[in-house]
């Protein structure tokens, strides 16, 4: 049987959920026999191949043009989107930020920080441009949400082994955490 | 016996009391059915219908809380019509504010995250507008963060069904109802009295404590039974701590405060500034040097002798528990034959009964109250006496200038000089109530026991332990001349400035207390003790009870117990 080609990407993430990915500690070479990790950004190649994978994983809010774009892409060469953990699946905590007016959350980092001498906010063309701070599936078509903050190893080898095997998996009891 | 009547339930035929909620019913069988406004100790209302059932025979799901059954009621509890509309409300709830869960404090023990797992909430259905709301940060003691809030009116029920203090309702309609106090003032200028009941029925992380905040849930802390021992109403608490250090103080719904507590002992006990005496110190010069057990009982036993035990005197606070009280009469009294005494009234020369519970409150239907204010220093009886007015008893206030505390809920009041009025008033009502205190005086007294064998009296003991201090024939020590060495046993208490005064004349003070404070100032020697929640013990509470203190914490190794203290020093005679 071919292996279950896999891709993840991070959104706007603390990088937890990944660090929860390698937590399944010897799970992960054993689930490594059904799926092959094309892509993510904790190996060297960082983007989803364009002949495509069969499972997408998402971390993070999308919170700037930058994020949309990668969900987009990753969106388009997945076949079973999932977003992962709390940030992804509701916005978590870049929707913090959606309390404030953007150029006010922008002069609060750049300009009144207290560590801040004579900032500005960065203008260039080519930085991405921050939008309201979105979960996934608000933006783009999601399969399966696994909240967590983050989810746990268990949650994600779960996860994990009922999509090898065909299956898209029900969370519940203590692998349905939010925080 | 109550009606029964016959209900079938999830296909189960069963007998329940005519009167009883669907809710009730489905307790009684064993079922469970999940809710979220209900809590025990609150009146239902039906106000967020994750309760719903399916009634054969009715249009609708329905709201099991407020639902009566009926005789030949078909009810299921479990339909995927019924999962639906709970998981549907959930989703509804999580749209209409700021539910993420990751930065709200109450993650872990919040009951509408609960229900969201147990309904299989992965995602959120409905786009999250999250309004922006505001954060009412006006009280001293808790927080009260609108953007968590899901309208459950639990806050206002305690605070008008259990405490009766009506500062909160709703303003507004629809999706912008806000939770509000007197009509909408900040709660910080609001009539709130900071019981913190509302703090303890709080579904969600709307309502939070200041100082245990993001200390740790459920989960990570330890909880102890206890009784609250600031005044003599003796509340069953709960005191809850962790890694060594106590975070705060629940109300204990079985108790006979049905879990009410008030801000001096949920509270207050927190916000302590005064330094703890840690060991024994000795005044030697201008300064207090701290010294060994022995070396400081041997300094006071030899002072003893030397001003001969007639020239001395021990007084006592009656926040002190049995076994303290006891071994300090026996010790001082009995073994040294020092007179002694106590530092608050114990109402021993009134001479009247204490045989009324806070039971026999909301029974009553003309409250007496009189040399007393409950609620001064007696809260929570206090607020007892403001429900049972809700429900129409009379309360009849005698003496004091009634602007204050309970004279606000006065329905009538009336000078000493006019008392047999007041109680020609009591003699014609059903089940009349006495609440008696200090201010009463011994004429007055007499004249009330006219009522002893209509009326339930309460003595409202300035101190904890005042009913055991009464017992024990322990007089108020104040009232009565200085002498040249004075032993006093001060627990938490800070003195009235002319008590210190009177001690000030003498030649030789012990303070035996937890904190330094204006007698430390010139005390020859000042002793340790542990505080409220070390101690370990039992006192009489005003309705006399026995009340079971229990230690939360270890004392500090150089504090020890006043019974070990009085057996140390009773060697050395």
């Amino acid at each position: 049987m071919a292996k279950v080609k896999v891709a993840t990407d991070w959104l706007a993430a603390c990088a937890g959920c990944h660090m929860s990915l390698l937590d399944m500690d010897g799970r992960l070479v054993e689930i490594l026999d059904k799926i092959e990790l094309t892509s993510s950004p904790i190996t060297d190649l960082k983007h989803p191949p364009v002949q495509g994978v069969d499972v997408g994983i998402l971390t993070g809010a999308i919170n700037n043009s930058t994020n949309l774009a990668v969900a987009r892409m990753m969106r388009k060469r997945c076949k079973c989107l999932v977003a992962l953990g709390d940030c992804a699946v509701f916005g978590g905590i870049a929707a913090m930020r959606n309390s404030f007016d953007i150029r006010d959350a922008l002069a609060r980092a750049y300009e009144d920080s207290e560590s801040t001498v004579d900032g500005h906010i960065p203008k260039s063309e080519e930085i991405a441009k921050p939008i309201k701070a979105k979960a996934v599936e608000r933006l783009v078509k999601v399969e399966l949400n696994v909240p967590g903050c983050p989810p746990s190893p268990d949650a994600i080898y779960f996860v994990l082994k009922e999509l090898v095997e065909g299956r898209m998996p029900i969370l519940k009891d203590e692998l349905l955490k939010y925080d | 016996m109550a009606l029964m009547v016959n209900i079938t339930l999830n296909g189960q035929s069963i007998q329940v009391p005519l009167g009883s909620t669907v809710l009730e019913a489905a307790e009684h069988a064993g079922i469970h059915i999940p809710t979220l406004c209900h809590h025990p100790a609150l009146v239902n209302l039906g106000a967020c219908r994750m309760c719903t059932v399916e009634i054969e025979g009715e249009r609708a799901l329905q709201p099991s809380c407020t639902y009566p059954v009926r005789e030949g009621m078909i009810i299921k509890t479990e339909t995927p019509r019924v999962f639906n509309l709970r998981k549907f409300v959930l989703e509804m709830l999580f749209s209409e504010r700021n539910h993420y869960c990751m930065f709200c404090e109450m993650s872990g023990d919040c009951e509408l995250q609960t229900l969201a797992y147990q309904h299989g909430l992965a995602h959120w259905t409905y786009p999250t507008p999250n309004p922006r709301l505001h954060v009412d940060g006006t009280r001293k003691y808790f927080l009260m963060d609108h953007n968590r809030c899901i309208l459950c009116r639990r806050c206002i029920r305690a605070c008008s069904d259990i405490v009766a203090n009506h500062t909160l309702g709703v303003k507004y309609r629809g999706s912008k109802t806000m939770i509000s106090a007197d009509m909408g003032v900040p709660f910080g200028d609001s009539s709130c009295i900071s019981c913190g009941t509302c703090l303890q029925v709080c579904p969600t992380g709307a309502l939070v404590d200041r100082k245990s905040a993001y200390m740790g849930r459920h989960t990570d802390t330890q909880t102890v039974n206890s009784q609250c021992s600031f005044c003599s109403v003796g509340c069953s608490s709960q005191i809850i701590k962790r890694s060594g250090r106590v975070l705060r103080v629940e109300g204990d719904w079985e108790g006979s405060n049905e879990g009410v507590l008030c801000h001096l002992g949920r509270f207050d006990p927190f916000y302590e500034t005064r330094d703890r005496v840690l060991s024994p110190m000795i005044r030697k010069g201008d300064s207090l040097i701290a010294v060994e057990w022995d070396e400081a009982l041997d300094c006071i036993a030899d002072k003893i002798k030397e001003t001969g035990h007639e020239k001395a005197k021990a007084w006592i606070t009656g926040k002190t528990l049995h076994e303290a009280m006891e071994s300090f009469v026996n010790v001082f009294e009995k073994k040294i034959g020092m007179p002694v005494g106590a530092l608050e009234s114990t109402l021993l020369d009134l001479n009247l009964p204490s045989n009324g519970t806070l039971s026999d409150i909301d029974k009553s239907d003309c409250i007496l109250i009189i040399g007393a204010d409950p609620l001064l220093r007696h809260l929570v009886l206090g607020y007892r006496v403001k429900r049972a007015r809700n429900h129409g008893a009379k309360v009849i206030l005698v003496g004091g200038d009634g602007k204050e505390g309970i004279g606000r809920y006065a329905h009538m009041k009336f000078e000493f000089g006019n008392l047999d009025d007041a109680l020609k008033i009591c003699m014609d009502s059903d089940m009349p109530m006495v609440l008696y205190g200090e201010g009463l005086g011994i004429t007055n007294a007499e004249k009330v026991k006219v009522l002893e064998s209509r009326a339930k009296f309460m003595g409202l003991f300035p101190a904890t332990n005042g009913y055991h201090a009464r017992e024990l024939g322990l007089q108020d020590g104040v009232k009565r001349d200085h002498a040249k060495l004075m032993y006093v046993l001060l627990e938490d208490l800070e003195l009235r400035e002319e008590t210190v005064q009177t001690l000030k004349k003498a030649e030789f003070v012990v303070s035996h207390s937890s904190y330094l404070g204006a007698v430390s100032e010139f005390a020859n020697v000042i002793l340790p003790v542990p505080l409220w929640y070390e101690r370990e013990g039992t006192f009489v509470n005003c309705e006399g009870n026995e009340i079971k203190v229990t230690a939360a914490m270890n004392k500090p190794e150089t504090v020890l117990s006043e019974v070990e203290v009085f057996d140390r020093l009773a060697l050395r005679f």
